[in-house]
């Protein structure tokens, strides 16, 4: 028996209630991952909240094109990757990016770092180098930041970032090296 | 390998560069281990920051995917509701349209036609008839009037 439209329509109707739940799932599991991303990249929560909601509606209109030739995560990064660099190289923004950049305080970042296991010096010091990361992190280059927030806060593998930066997995390692050496100088440890 | 590693083999290695001389020597030596260590401290308290930062702040919101395709939907239920109100509203109107009208209206149709014959039965048009009067004799009776203008010759 052919199905009627009544079921065809039923049957898109399901698959569709099936895909609005697959991609639920993707946004619970990945929202934090873009939403870290932006922030540290763009240094505005409301920025970055702004680019996450991008980031998921532009995965969400591609939803059905995704083939699975990367990890979900690859390709949901590669896209925020695409819409902080957009946005980092929209010129007509540089004054509110400056005025922005303010806006995150830095400063409380290392107080995040709840361990009451620690002394107040450990602490202090944690802080510290902490902030000092922070400040390196948002001196570096856009591609080398993005290389190394990848790497160092979303532990993507090499050619998984390279994968969501577009280019090679050498000129992931070169992006890295001078990332980590900006960082080593910092913290006192590169000679 | 006896000597330290260097500041860009320590780099390297960090980065994800990892030679198995360096593991090696890494194992051997204390003093660049704690290097190392000391790095990945710096950064892994880096991570954990960033992230109790945006678990703080970075909840989803309202899916906006599903407020882009409720509207799609909503659009679509206010064109079903139009299409709906366009057909109850043509329905009348199509069913009354063989329908024979009320007695009243055959009424003015009969005026009408008797209008139409009185027209059709004028020997000339109407805006012809104040003539017709100048010259009624000839139109009564033609042949008398030419036996007539013959004897006055």
């Amino acid at each position: 028996m052919e199905p009627s439209a009544a079921s065809g329509f039923l049957t898109a109707f399901a698959s569709d209630a099936v895909e609005f739940e697959d991609f639920d799932a993707v946004v619970r599991l990945h929202w934090p991952a873009v939403f870290r991303f932006t922030l540290a990249s763009v240094r505005d929560r409301d920025v970055a909240a702004t680019l996450t909601q991008d980031c998921f509606l532009h995965a969400w209109r591609g939803w059905g094109r995704f083939r699975g030739d990367s990890t979900v995560k690859t390709w949901i990064m590669r896209i925020a990757v695409n819409l902080v660099r957009d946005h980092s190289r929209d010129r007509r923004l540089q004054f509110w990016k400056r005025v922005a950049a303010q806006a995150l305080d830095i400063q409380t970042a290392g107080e995040r770092l709840a361990d009451e296991r620690i002394s107040t010096e450990a602490r202090i010091l944690r802080e510290e180098r902490v902030r000092a990361v922070w400040n390196v992190s948002a001196s570096l280059p856009e591609k080398q930041r993005t290389a190394f927030l990848l790497r160092f806060v979303e532990d993507m593998q090499l050619l998984e970032i390279a994968a969501a930066m577009g280019v090679k997995e050498g000129t992931v390692k070169v992006h890295l090296f001078r990332a980590v050496q900006a960082v080593r100088e910092r913290l006192g440890g590169a000679q | 390998m006896s000597e330290h590693l260097s500041s860009r083999g320590i780099s390297e290695w960090a980065s994800g560069t990892r030679p198995p001389e360096v593991e090696n020597h890494l194992h051997e030596c204390a003093e660049c281990r704690e290097e190392l260590t000391r790095l990945h401290g710096a950064l892994s308290d880096f991570r954990d920051s960033l992230r109790s930062w945006g678990a703080a702040e970075g909840a989803p919101p309202q899916p906006m995917w599903r407020t882009e395709n409720a509207q799609g939907a909503h659009r679509l239920r206010w064109a079903l509701a139009a299409m709906v109100l366009v057909l109850l509203a043509a329905i009348p109107v199509y069913l009354a349209r063989d329908r024979p009208r009320p007695g009243g209206t055959s009424a003015e149709d009969a005026v009408l036609l008797e209008q139409i014959d009185a027209n059709v039965s004028r020997t000339v048009p109407a805006t012809m008839e104040p003539l017709t009067s100048l010259v009624s004799w000839s139109s009564t009776n033609p042949a008398a009037a030419t036996a007539k203008s013959l004897t006055k010759r």
